[in-house]
């Protein structure tokens, strides 16, 4: 199960994330939003978990909440037993925003190794606590492989203002892979990417994080996206945003294109696409007022 | 043989390409409009000039100014420059230091804000003066006013770029808990420099106006062409004037030329600089 339904403080646990009660409200008086309410949250280490939910229903917040970017009004967040600003502190994060974010003055080699050069200090100690090489660090390790994983190999001298949006965000992915993070947190990387694009970069990434097994939180709208990549997926609902089910998804792994035709995949499909009208229709009669 | 074949044919049309490209400014075409412009441009001086000498010295005056005592014009222009360019890179440098300054620390900002912007809206002409006064008749009244009229300009832009390093950007770095310096370094400085060299591009020719407005305030200054122009208009030598102007001229298209140079090597990243293909 990703969702717990205990009550009390959330106890610090070296094999999970932990998002326990958080909420989260925009604004004050008549112009409040609340983007999150009493939200529970647990990834175990390792695991790929997606949040799907329609736009508005506090999917970035979350993510938010998780990379220590920001507070929550109530509740806590505890990434494999330290707080969201420790985990940060010692470099544990990796970060994929909706848009690339890539400095338009390095090429794509530097921009995946620009934050070698940032904080320094939580990276060294990083290194040496990770002592022997775990699984995938040898990826993970080399920018220039990981690039070329992503099928980057012949664009390391390039500036992202050179590349197509597909190859920019195949960067930004390198970059939190280059990290070695223990967790990596995206926001719909894919979401500006035509349908092309984003199947063959869906995949690229699935092969690169088969090695590295890192522990990832996903956020998407797209269904098909969710249960290709996941483990586990996390439904919410909106207005305000909340935890409408977890769906669990059975298929077998490495996964290929193959299995986007399987009938596994359809009623794992079919399952979230319930799901989420469950969440939806359970909101339409309070719009209506 | 084919390969020394291949070899031959691609050289040869590198080199057409080559003398295609350094044909181009020869072609009428390409060269003809600018002529056309300047030709009309001199009749219309020289009519004008012809009518009413006071108004206008003949071209060929002018010219022969500039012939006969290159050296002088030479020495002048150069004290004019050096003026210039130093006041130039006093109040660069000082406003991009205090841009980093008051973007790091809003409290400096509130506090210096609004000193500057007094500074701003007051003329520098009419500071002028005053300068001269307290300063003499040497290099540093001339360098304050240039450096003042480089000032502001310089100091707006850096600050706006500055703070316009994207939100997700800054998030990433902020996932891996990068210092302000880091930050100030590696991100807010380089998304800078495009909104700095745009402020230089508008200072650098305006530097030339600084220096002149200082000389001209200087009555009693011995070097630099805005002296030049005061004494030889006391003196209706309208000749000398404009032979002075034209050096101006030349000087402001040069210091131009010399930042879009800078530009193209340190920006060549940045979307300004592609070139139209
Ligand atoms: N910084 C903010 N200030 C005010 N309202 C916000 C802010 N961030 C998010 N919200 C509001 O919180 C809600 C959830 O937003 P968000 O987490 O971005 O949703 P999602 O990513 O699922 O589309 C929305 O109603 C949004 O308007
Ligand atoms: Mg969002």
């Amino acid at each position: 199960m990703a969702t717990t339904d205990q009550d009390g403080p959330a106890v610090p646990d070296a094999s999970h994330i932990l998002v326990r009660g958080a909420g989260k409200t925009y604004g004050s008086g008549e112009r409040a939003t609340t983007a999150l309410a009493d939200v529970d949250l647990s990834v175990p280490r390792g695991r790929f978990v997606s949040v799907i939910g329609p736009s508005g229903c506090g999917k970035s917040t979350l993510l938010r909440l998780v990379a220590g970017l920001e507070e929550p009004d109530t509740g806590d967040v505890s990434i494999f037993g330290a707080t969201a600003r420790e985990a940060s502190a010692a470099k544990s994060i990796g970060f994929v925003p909706q848009v690339p974010a890539l400095l338009p003055w390095l090429s794509v080699l530097d921009n995946v190794r620009v934050l070698d050069k940032v904080n320094r200090r939580a990276g060294r100690r990083r290194r040496e606590a990770a002592g022997p090489a775990v699984a995938g660090c040898e990826l993970a390790g080399d920018p220039v492989q990981l690039l070329t994983r992503l099928g980057l190999g012949d664009a390391l001298d390039q500036r992202p203002g050179q590349l197509s949006g597909g190859m920019k965000q195949r960067t930004a992915i390198a970059r939190a892979f280059a990290l070695q993070p223990d967790v990596l947190l995206m926001d719909e990387p894919f979401s500006a990417l035509d349908e092309f694009t984003r199947e063959a970069v869906q995949l690229q990434l699935l092969d690169v994080w088969h090695e590295t097994r890192t522990t990832v939180l996903f956020v998407t709208h797209s269904v098909t996206e969710a249960v290709l990549l996941s483990d586990t997926v996390v439904v919410m609902a909106a207005r305000p945003g909340r935890i409408a089910a977890v769906v669990e998804i059975g298929l077998d792994r490495p996964r290929r294109h193959g299995h986007l035709d399987s009938d596994t995949m359809h009623a794992c499909e079919h399952e979230v696409r319930a799901r989420l009208e469950q969440a939806w229709t359970d909101v339409l009669p309070r719009d209506l007022v | 043989m084919s390969g020394a074949d291949t070899w031959t044919a691609r050289a040869g049309r590198r080199v057409r390409r080559v003398l295609r490209a350094a044909a181009r400014p020869l072609h009428p075409r390409w060269w003809l409009p600018t002529v056309v412009a300047l030709a009309a441009a001199a009749v219309v001086w020289t009519l004008v000039a012809r009518a009413n000498p006071y108004v206008l010295p003949a071209l060929g005056a002018v010219g022969d100014q500039l012939s006969t005592q290159p050296g002088f014009y030479l020495r002048n222009a150069a004290a004019t420059l050096q003026e210039a360019l130093l006041g130039l890179v006093a109040g660069s440098l000082a406003a991009f230091a205090l841009a980093v300054a008051i973007s790091e620390s809003s409290l400096l900002r509130r506090a210096v804000m609004p000193l500057v912007v007094v500074l701003n809206v007051t003329p520098v002409v009419a500071i002028a003066p005053a300068l001269v006064v307290a300063f003499g008749f040497g290099v540093l009244p001339k360098l304050i006013v240039t450096a003042l009229i480089t000032f502001f300009p310089v100091l707006m832009n850096t600050a706006t770029g500055l703070r316009s390093v994207a939100a997700p950007v800054l998030q990433v770095f902020r996932t891996v808990d990068a210092s302000r310096a880091d930050v100030l370094w590696r991100l807010r400085i380089p998304s800078a420099l495009p909104y700095v060299f745009a402020a230089l591009r508008v200072v650098f020719p305006l530097s030339i106006v600084g220096a002149i407005v200082a000389e001209f305030s200087a009555a009693g200054a011995t070097q630099g062409l805005g002296t030049v122009i005061s004494v030889a208009s006391s003196n209706s030598q309208l000749d000398r004037v404009f032979a002075a102007i034209a050096c101006l001229a030349l000087m402001g298209a040069v210091l131009l030329l010399l930042v879009t140079a800078l530009e193209r090597r340190v920006l060549s990243w940045h979307e300004s600089q592609a070139r139209p293909s």
